[in-house]
């Protein structure tokens, strides 16, 4: 049996009135793939912004890698950040005067050193050994997700996030980069979270859970 | 009040005791108590040289102890180059022996002790005394005492990863001393080493010229007589002793920076791989802290020496003419007391010429009458301050129990005679003598026989 | 881009103006010297404080006068070119109280005091003007009839003007040279004579000396006056500049701190990822800040260049003469570059320091 890696009891998190996530007990074992499901506005985010650290729950408790995270300061959150999670996001979040294997030394930047041959081994990885020097502008949408996939593992987190990757793609870049994080998982050994509201992408990982407006609604286990 | 003063003397030897505190993390009771035992010996030590001998003797055996710091200073920083660049970094006899606490100890007694004793000499004169004598230790004692304490907490609040290397142990030591000192006119470094400086120059330029060059200077153009000039100006002196005075310091930092990172490539991971090299490059950048203070502490010892705070004795030259028969008259007695032990100033006009010189007792009771100026500097006089006269150009002092005789950079003595109550010197002799030495070093000076 | 062109034209305004104003100070008293009358006769014994306005009685009592024709022979035989304007000072009666009056040529006069305001118009003959302080003193008006009683004779003037120089004209009455002469009983003599030799520096010190050699009973002085007026205006002009460099400086400052705003704005997204990365609150600070500091570091080298460009312009056009290269001012363009690029940036900076990764990152 796996260690436990994300623990949250009676996870709360409210904007004013607003209630995004009523409480949220969750238990993640290292190494598993959870897929998180819902529509808009069903806290889905927030959760993932909680246990990447980026935000501070309202109440309850939240134990991600053994580390209480209500309990770091602001600049211990960033650092939990840099050593321990990668976040792909929808929208790639590139910088755009930046070429990919800029893009990807900097997070090797904020944690430590930035390493140029690394990076572009990396990249390589991720089947982008040829357009390493291109900006993100000329690259495509899936090649840019798959720059952003290289960035989040660069410093071989122990969780990766990931907040509706696949949201912009077509189809079969949609494939190719779900079969890109399965092979590195694979490699990496680890966790990964990814929010989405495709049933398809959902049904890569080993469990979904579903949420509606905060609430915990659903659970179900895949059979791989 | 006068506990004051010694504060900056003081807080130096905190300084000192803070980087070995930190320096030897693990020695720290160590440190601790052999610095304050070498602080209160070197004040006891040099309490006891200073009654039992002449003021010279404990001046120069401190002054000699800053020096062969100083000079240890130099060897050690080229060595930490040298063992920073080389390939192999083998953990030497040396290496070992820096971290054991016998060489800690050592290290803080006697630095400690130095202190202690440049501490003792800002007021040598007071040891005499014993009520004022006691209170003066007292006073110091609490200050101490409470820097102690500071020190100790300041050396908790500092980060962990703060850490201190050999070499910048000691250099901060030296730097701190060389401050401490730099206030104490006679056992200030700098100035007598960019005065060295600018006379070994000097005399390799004399020498290169009389002898190797040519035997006739006329083959020399004025152009390169120009530069040859630069050679003999006050700056050389100064910036010379700038070079020598700092490169140990720069020197280290090199070393410091040139420091090896630890070996990496085993670590299969990237980003911890990346993770100690950061730390390394961080620990490093650190160490490098020290350093660049103490070359900033060693630039306010330079700014102290060369801009002193001491106050000295120059009275305005009081203008003065002969009688009839070309006689100087001065009554011992008469506007000014000339034998209370200070310097008075007179400027001697005849035509147009003039002579400055002055009239003073020396601590042997005789009287002296000496040109305001010396055989070998610029006359730009000399000034009084306590136990000895200073020449303004090079700085040198000048023991006030060798007024009046003749040679090197004393003040050229005047013959005279005392008729009653009365100094009596010959105005054409003062003329002609000041005429002569003035002339002949200001000749010298601007670069040409 | 935008900033980096504030902040050079802030500081090579700046540059200018510090590097144009302190080569301004030889220049302008230079060339100010040149306006105006620059050489004054006066007897040997007469002790006429020249310059020092105001002027007072006690000093013209024991008077003694140049000789106007021996004057003339001397500025024709030293050919010098120059204005000349004869002066005879001398007390009148006006309602029984002495007032000072000027015989003057009023031609000359107009030609050598360009600056001399005049209400009303230039006398013609049996006419006068007054000084604007004794015109309110003795409350006179232009058209009025003044009748000024002489030492034999009483002069019946109307009053054509009042002048208003600023200097101690305007404690005198002028009339016509001729006319006073003959009022005071001195025909051909003078007080004073005014010259203006165009020439400047060296040259004047040497027609100064020539005109003394031929004039053994006169003193040729230089005069300082003008020059002291113009180091008060110099002064004057200086503050002005310090004051539009205060002015650009603020406005500067207020448009780096509003594109500074504008451009962290702009990077929102940029800097939410930087913290999502993993840069702790200062370390993304500390980015902005450096880019802030580059910036004003080429802000203030360009400003430097520029700056000396304009203030050759400026000396070239304004005062003909090339400005002085002054190194140092590099030193102060990059100081007042970095200074309000950091101090505009104060503001951006806290929001970068505050800005939370999660909103930025959605778009917010």
């Amino acid at each position: 049996m796996a260690e436990t890696i994300i623990e949250t009891n009676g996870l709360t998190r409210s904007y004013g009135d607003i209630c995004a996530l009523k409480p949220l007990d969750l238990q993640v074992p290292e190494g598993e793939w959870l897929s998180v499901m819902g529509h808009s506005g069903s806290g889905k985010s927030t959760l993932m912004n909680l246990v990447g650290g980026l935000d501070r729950p309202s109440d309850g408790s939240l134990r991600v890698g053994g580390e209480d995270l209500l309990a770091l300061s602001e600049d211990g959150l960033a650092r939990f950040r840099r050593e321990f999670v990668g976040i792909i996001f929808q929208q790639h979040h590139l910088i755009p005067y930046l070429t990919a294997v800029e893009n990807v030394m900097m997070a090797q930047y904020f944690h430590s050193v930035p390493d140029e041959a690394e990076a572009r081994t990396a990249l390589e990885r991720v089947g982008l050994g040829h357009r390493l020097k291109n900006r993100p502008g000329e690259l495509s949408g899936g090649e840019q997700q798959r720059v952003c996939i290289a960035r989040a593992i660069i410093n071989s987190p122990k969780l990766l996030l990931g907040d509706e990757p696949t949201g912009n793609l077509d189809n079969k870049s949609t494939i190719m980069v779900m079969e890109l994080l399965k092979e590195l998982r694979a490699e990496e050994r680890f966790t990964v979270i990814m929010v989405t509201h495709n049933q398809e992408v959902a049904a890569w990982g080993d469990r979904t859970i579903y949420l509606d407006d905060g609430v915990l609604v659903r659970e179900e286990r895949m059979n791989s | 009040m006068v506990a004051l003063k010694l504060i900056p003397h003081l807080l130096s030897w905190a300084g000192i005791l803070l980087v070995l505190l930190r320096g030897y993390s693990e020695r720290r009771s160590v440190v601790m108590k052999t610095s304050i035992t070498g602080f209160t010996g070197g004040v006891a030590g040099a309490i006891i040289l200073f009654r039992t001998f002449p003021e010279t003797i404990p001046f120069g055996s401190i002054k000699t102890a800053l020096a062969v710091s100083f000079f240890l200073l130099w060897v050690f920083s080229v060595a930490a180059v040298y063992s920073s660049t080389a390939r192999r970094v083998p953990i030497s006899r040396r290496g070992r022996f820096v971290n054991t606490s016998l060489c800690a100890g050592a290290v803080a007694f006697l630095a400690g002790m130095v202190a202690g004793a440049i501490c003792t000499c800002r007021f040598p004169a007071t040891a005499s005394n014993t009520l004022t004598f006691i209170v003066l230790v007292l006073a110091a004692g609490a200050l101490a005492y409470a820097l102690v304490f500071c020190v100790r907490i300041i050396e908790r609040l500092l980060p962990p990863s703060f850490t201190v290397s050999p070499s910048g142990m000691l250099i901060a030591v030296v730097a701190f001393l060389l401050f401490s000192s730099s206030s104490i006119l006679r056992l200030d470094l700098f100035s007598p080493l960019s005065m060295k400086v600018m006379k070994g120059i000097h005399d390799f330029v004399h020498q290169f010229m009389e002898s190797i060059l040519i035997p006739d200077h006329l083959f020399v153009r004025s152009v390169v007589w120009k530069y040859i000039g630069i050679l003999f100006s006050k700056g050389v002196g100064f910036w010379g002793g700038m070079v020598i005075w700092f490169t140990p310091a720069f020197l280290i930092v090199l070393a410091v920076n040139f420091e090896r990172l630890p070996s990496v490539a085993h670590i299969r991971q990237g980003a911890q791989r990346r993770k100690l090299l950061a730390a390394a490059i961080k620990a490093r950048r650190h160490r490098l802290v020290i350093p660049l203070l103490s070359v900033v502490i060693l630039a306010a010892a330079a700014y102290q020496s060369s801009f002193p705070s001491t106050e000295y004795w120059d009275p305005k030259p009081i203008p003065i003419s002969a009688n009839q028969s070309g006689e100087i008259i001065i009554p011992k007695k008469g506007e000014v007391n000339l034998e209370d032990g200070k310097l008075h100033k007179y400027l001697f006009k005849q035509g147009d010429r003039e002579a400055r010189f002055f009239i003073m007792v020396t601590p042997e009771g005789q009287l002296t009458v000496d040109l305001d100026a010396c055989a070998i500097c610029k006359p730009d006089g000399y000034g009084q301050a306590e136990g000895s006269v200073i020449c303004y150009y090079c700085k040198t002092l000048i023991p006030l129990e060798t007024v009046g005789k003749p040679g090197g950079c004393n003040p050229v003595p005047v013959v005279f005679s005392v008729k009653g109550d009365n100094v009596a010197i010959n105005g054409m002799t003062l003329i002609n003598t000041w005429g002569s030495t003035v002339q002949a070093t200001t000749r010298v000076k601007e670069g040409g026989k | 881009m935008l900033l980096l062109a504030v902040l050079a034209m802030a500081s090579s305004l700046a540059t200018a103006l510090g590097i144009v104003s302190s080569s301004m100070e030889k220049r302008v008293a230079e060339e100010v010297r040149k306006y105006g009358a620059n050489l004054v006769i006066i007897p040997e014994s007469a002790r006429l404080d020249v310059g020092s306005g105001g002027l007072n009685f006690g000093v013209v009592s024991e008077p003694s006068y140049l000789q106007q024709k021996q004057v003339e022979e001397a500025l024709v035989k030293s050919a010098l070119k120059a204005e000349v304007s004869f002066h005879l000072r001398g007390a009148l009666q006006l309602k029984d109280a002495d007032i000072m009056v000027e015989g003057v040529n009023f031609s000359d006069i107009r030609r050598l005091f360009p600056w001399w305001q005049l209400k009303g118009n230039w006398p013609a003959a049996g006419e006068t003007i007054v000084g604007s302080d004794l015109a309110s003193r003795m409350k006179l008006k232009v058209g009025d009839i003044v009748e000024l009683a002489g030492s034999n004779n009483k002069i019946p003037l109307r009053v054509s003007g009042i002048v208003a120089s600023g200097g101690e004209e305007d404690g005198l009455l002028f009339m016509a040279l001729p006319e006073l002469q003959r009022a005071l009983g001195l025909d051909g003599q003078l007080t004073l004579v005014r010259l203006m030799v165009t020439a400047g520096g060296d040259s004047l010190k040497k027609s100064a000396s020539a005109l003394q050699m031929l004039l053994p009973a006169a003193k040729v002085n230089e005069v300082r006056q003008t020059a002291r007026t113009s180091e008060g205006l110099l002064a004057k002009v200086k503050l002005l500049m310090l004051m539009v460099t205060a002015v650009v400086l603020v406005s500067a400052g207020s448009s780096v701190a509003g594109t500074m705003s504008t451009t962290v704005l702009e990077r929102g997204k940029e800097i939410g990822l930087m913290k999502a990365m993993g840069g702790t609150r200062w370390e993304v600070m500390l980015i902005f800040c450096g880019e802030a500091a580059m910036l004003g570091v080429l802000g203030g080298l360009a400003g430097y260049v520029f700056g000396s460009v304009i203030a050759q312009f400026i000396t070239k056009t304004v005062f003909s003469a090339s400005a002085d290269f002054i190194p140092w001012f590099a030193g102060i363009s990059l100081g007042v570059s970095l200074f309000l690029a950091l101090l505009g940036s104060i503001g951006p900076m806290i929001s970068v320091f505050r800005l939370d990764p999660v909103r930025s990152l959605r778009g917010e």
